[in-house]
């Protein structure tokens, strides 16, 4: 069965056209402009129960809007959404029991007071039973060890332990859907490895879906099977995050720190015959960038048995520069 | 019923977060009862100069006004919406009410409510009960019944209004200067509106009908040979019900234009 069905979905914006200087303002006073923006634009996706996709793109390419709209907070311009068997803007109170959400820039809970307030008030907003309600805390609070934290007030948290709060908070009515928009947003590398290996777990035993938006590919590497990347309102790309990267990231680089001057044509001599291109910073350090089909430690060996070396630094590509590169070279292709 | 837990619920969330800050608690109190205090004085000077207002004795007069506390108590509780644009649409905590399964209007009624306001109401039932003994009303049963009925009334007309003028927030993009000209316009609704001329009193009975928060209602309770019993008293519950639905109808077709925030 499908969790997330979308099929031509979308939405535009009507926004007031400012002109300049004060003329201009008074002009907007009596007659005002609007131009329409398209912020999704005819989308199509099918996400099966069961999947974690990962929802990516630059900022403003409308990932929120689309999230906001599979979540049923806004309603669409026009076409076909469907999730969880429900139209969401539609039955929005009854379609919302059957869904978490987590928005990284915004949190969910009482400031002021303990952690476990919050919770017991949603218990009563989403009409938990008291027995399923305790089962379900303890073991949310097992897995991501908040044991000390719940009678802390959340301003008292700090971001990580806060975060781990909003997915309890978000998960306390078993949803069988959890919507995250960036979910790992200014956490420690502890922090986001424990709530991948958490979020991974939840979809092994429940079989929750998952989608999330992201900057970070990390996070999509970790959980997800499935890739969806938006660019300026439109899906260019669907499918593995393998495909992607073998698609679009041609390679990587690696920054050397040496502890004598080296000239690029010493460099170059280094690597005769692999395909790789040196790129000197100044006279101690340097970027070499290798595509995909060049091994790494071979490349490596090469440098250190010929150089000394006092630092080394390697760069992967990031779903941001996957995404500008999408987007400089322009192959729009899905 | 659903909503009555969850308003137990905000209840004890309110009054635990209230208790952390107890200081702020007794000074909203004391600012609140200054405020109508302040009303109540002046209504009391203005009768150093003069016997009647339009017909209206001192007593009376005095009489309205705590039956205006009453509702206006328990309107500022629970319609707390002053800060709704900047807050729920500007900052887009819009999102996380429509997140969740109760009626989007009502969390943010329970979000809001302000309990210390309630002693207004308190405080405008002993005026009530004075000024009443003062005019020698004779209150029975059927009179407080009636009582309980024209305050709800009077509060579904406060309620109405006042969620029409937030829901502009959803049509209009920047906060519109409107509230605080309404804020001003219920004051009229205070006093006996035959002070006012026939278009003034017009706009206070049909278009913003705030004579029903004050001045109708209570005219029910006066002496029959007063000559103020307005026939108008009893239909304090049926315009608050058409306020109230007209408002949610507009309410409800806001939250679909709703846009969110940022990213």
């Amino acid at each position: 069965m499908l969790a997330i069905d979308v099929e031509k979905l979308q939405k535009s914006f009507r926004v007031q056209k400012n002109r300049e200087g004060l003329g201009g303002a008074l002009k907007d006073l009596l007659r005002r402009e609007y131009t329409e923006v398209e912020a999704v634009k005819q989308i199509s996706f099918q996400i099966p129960q069961g999947e974690i996709c990962g929802y990516i793109g630059e900022n403003g390419a409308g990932k929120s809007t689309t999230i906001k709209m599979l979540t049923g907070i806004l309603v669409p311009t026009s076409g076909k959404v469907e999730v969880g068997g429900y139209v969401p803007f539609k039955e929005r109170e009854k379609f919302v029991k059957n869904i978490g959400v987590v928005f990284g820039q915004r949190s969910q809970l009482w400031w002021d007071i303990g952690v476990i307030e919050s919770f017991h008030l949603l218990r009563k907003v989403y009409r938990v039973p008291e027995n399923d309600f305790r089962k379900r805390l303890d073991e949310l609070v097992e897995r991501l060890q908040l044991g000390e934290l719940l009678n802390r007030p959340v301003r008292k948290l700090s971001l990580g332990q806060r975060m781990r709060c909003e997915l309890v908070a978000s998960l306390l009515h078993n949803p069988a859907i959890l919507f995250l928009d960036e979910p790992t947003i200014g956490l420690d590398i502890l922090v986001k490895t424990e709530i991948r290996d958490f979020l991974m777990g939840l979809n092994k035993e429940y079989g929750t879906t998952i989608l999330l938006t992201t900057h970070d590919l990390q996070d999509i590497e970790a959980l997800c099977s499935r890739v969806i990347m938006l660019d300026d309102g439109s899906i260019i790309y669907d499918g593995s995050l393998e495909k992607l990267k073998s698609n679009w990231s041609k390679g990587r680089e690696i920054q050397f720190q040496f502890a004598h001057p080296v000239k690029k044509e010493q460099m170059d001599s280094w690597t005769e015959g692999l395909n790789v291109q040196w790129r000197p910073e100044n006279d101690l350090t340097a970027k070499m960038w290798l595509p995909h089909s060049v091994n790494v430690s071979e490349a490596l060996s090469r440098v250190v048995g010929a150089a000394e070396i006092r630092d080394i630094k390697i760069f992967e590509t990031n779903t941001d520069e996957i995404v500008r590169e999408i987007y400089q070279s322009e192959k729009v292709s899905s | 019923m659903i909503y009555l837990q969850l308003f137990w619920e905000y209840f004890k969330n309110y009054a635990k977060t209230r208790l952390t800050y107890r200081a702020d608690f007794w000074i909203e109190v004391l600012s609140d009862l200054l405020f109508q205090g302040m009303n109540l004085i002046f209504i009391l000077v203005v009768f150093q100069h003069t016997q009647s207002l339009g017909g209206w004795s001192q007593a009376e007069v005095v009489f309205v006004y705590g039956y205006f506390m009453i509702p206006y108590g328990i309107f500022t509780t629970f319609f707390n919406l002053w800060n709704f644009s900047e807050r729920y649409i500007v900052k887009g905590e819009m999102d996380r009410v429509l997140t969740r399964p109760a009626h989007n209007l009502a969390q943010i009624v329970l979000e809001n409510m302000d309990p210390p306001s309630l002693i207004g109401s308190l405080v405008g039932a002993v005026i009530m009960a004075i000024s009443g003994a003062q005019l020698g009303l004779s209150f029975d049963f059927t009179d407080f019944l009636m009582m309980i009925l024209l305050v709800l009334g009077s509060v579904l007309v406060y309620a109405g209004i006042y969620i029409a003028i937030t829901a502009i927030g959803f049509y209009s993009d920047s906060p519109t200067g409107i509230a605080p000209l309404m804020y001003n316009i219920q004051n009229y609704g205070r006093y006996p509106v035959g002070i006012y001329n026939k278009v003034i009193r017009f706009v206070l009975t049909w278009i913003i009908p705030f004579a029903f928060v004050g001045v109708y209602p209570a005219s029910f309770f006066l002496n029959m040979d007063s000559g103020h019993n307005s026939p108008l008293a009893l239909l304090t519950p049926v315009v608050g019900l058409v306020f109230v639905t007209a408002a949610l109808l507009f309410w409800n077709h806001g939250v679909k234009r709703y846009r969110g925030a940022g990213s």
